[in-house]
């Protein structure tokens, strides 16, 4: 099992597709918070989030063998969530989104808990305040530690365009969390 | 954390187990490719073709005269268009959904095609290289109707391509 866990990605996607069919947890292992985090982002309710992260990794499954083992899963996998939300973002345009508390995993005393949840709640408010083009790199870029490259693959649009949005994010978020 | 999330795992690898959800065999997206190879190539033949066409058809009756469309529309071939159409619709839904190949803006990709098609036609048509393709390609039977339909005669109407030689 520990060596299963050195694999690559794209390594461990070959063994499922020829036959391994178990290792497919591990991906999802791998995947679950990541793309639950980047979902909520995205459609700003728990609930739909990991409908859209568990439809997504269905869907994976389904179609893994139309994926190229030359080009990145994470990638992939991201492009998918991003396709999921979106639908989700257009079915349900006309709700207004409640927002959930995040879960803290942390020792820290209660007031630091209570301040950094404070500023995670101020920055996802601030984040969620700027156009959805440019929340969506701006998040994938620094909560998903993705590089031009990947944000460029995952929604599609060229590098050049990832970095103006994401400076233009960095200008709004800059604007907004000072207005307030 | 939502109890879903938590059970993410047990719930997809449950389906697996179960056979509920099944990878798609290879050959899904073998034809998927196809078709939008085959669309794309029969798209582009039957589009410049249709400019050839239009712009022979212009010349053959002149641009006052009397334009008998329905000729033009009774005699071509609409399952090719219809081919095309299907296998491109197919093709780029496919592609889009699941595969990086086209990063750019699918706009810019229709436009640029659509630009092709009429700038290769008009390109082909001038040069006159359409006239060896009716007399040997296959819309040879296709030309010959629409000429009897019409009754051009050889050298109608013409300036230059389209049935220069027709039959010589």
């Amino acid at each position: 099992m520990s060596e299963t866990l050195k694999l690559t990605d794209e390594e461990i996607i070959e063994k499922v597709r020829s036959n391994d069919r178990d290792l497919y947890a591990v991906i999802i292992e791998r995947y679950k918070n990541k793309l639950l985090r980047y979902a909520t982002n995205l459609v700003h309710d728990d609930d739909k989030a990991s409908h859209i992260v568990q439809d997504s990794l269905v869907k994976a499954y389904i179609n893994l063998n139309g994926f190229n083992t030359k080009k990145k899963f994470s990638s992939w996998i991201y492009r998918i969530v991003h396709n999921e939300a979106m639908n989700v973002v257009k079915k349900y345009q006309n709700e207004v989104p409640i927002l959930d508390d995040f879960d803290f995993e942390s020792e820290q005393d209660i007031t630091k808990d209570f301040e950094q949840k404070e500023t995670a709640i101020y920055v996802e408010k601030c984040l969620n305040s700027i156009p959805l083009i440019y929340s969506e790199p701006l998040s994938l870029y620094y909560l998903d530690e993705k590089s031009y490259e990947e944000i460029s693959d995952i929604l599609r649009i060229p590098m050049g365009t990832v970095a103006t949005r994401i400076s233009r994010a960095k200008k709004l978020m800059k604007h907004i969390c000072q207005k307030n | 954390m939502s109890k879903e999330l938590k059970n993410i795992t047990d719930n997809i690898m449950g389906q697996i187990h179960d056979k509920k959800i099944k990878m798609r065999p290879k050959m899904y997206f073998i034809v998927g490719s196809i078709l939008t190879f085959v669309g794309l190539v029969s798209s582009v033949v039957v589009s410049v073709f249709l400019i050839g066409l239009m712009r022979f058809s212009l010349r053959a009756h002149g641009p006052m005269a009397d334009y008998r469309l329905d000729q033009i529309l009774s005699s071509f071939p609409w399952w090719a268009p219809i081919f095309s159409i299907i296998g491109l619709v197919v093709g780029i839904w496919l592609l889009r959904k699941y595969d990086f190949s086209f990063k750019v803006n699918f706009k810019v990709i229709i436009a640029g095609f659509i630009l092709t098609v009429i700038v290769g036609g008009w390109v082909i048509d001038s040069i006159g290289l359409n006239d060896v393709l009716v007399r040997r390609g296959p819309m040879q039977g296709m030309m010959r109707q629409y000429m009897q339909d019409n009754n051009i005669q050889n050298g109608q109407g013409d300036g230059q391509g389209w049935m220069r030689n027709w039959e010589n």
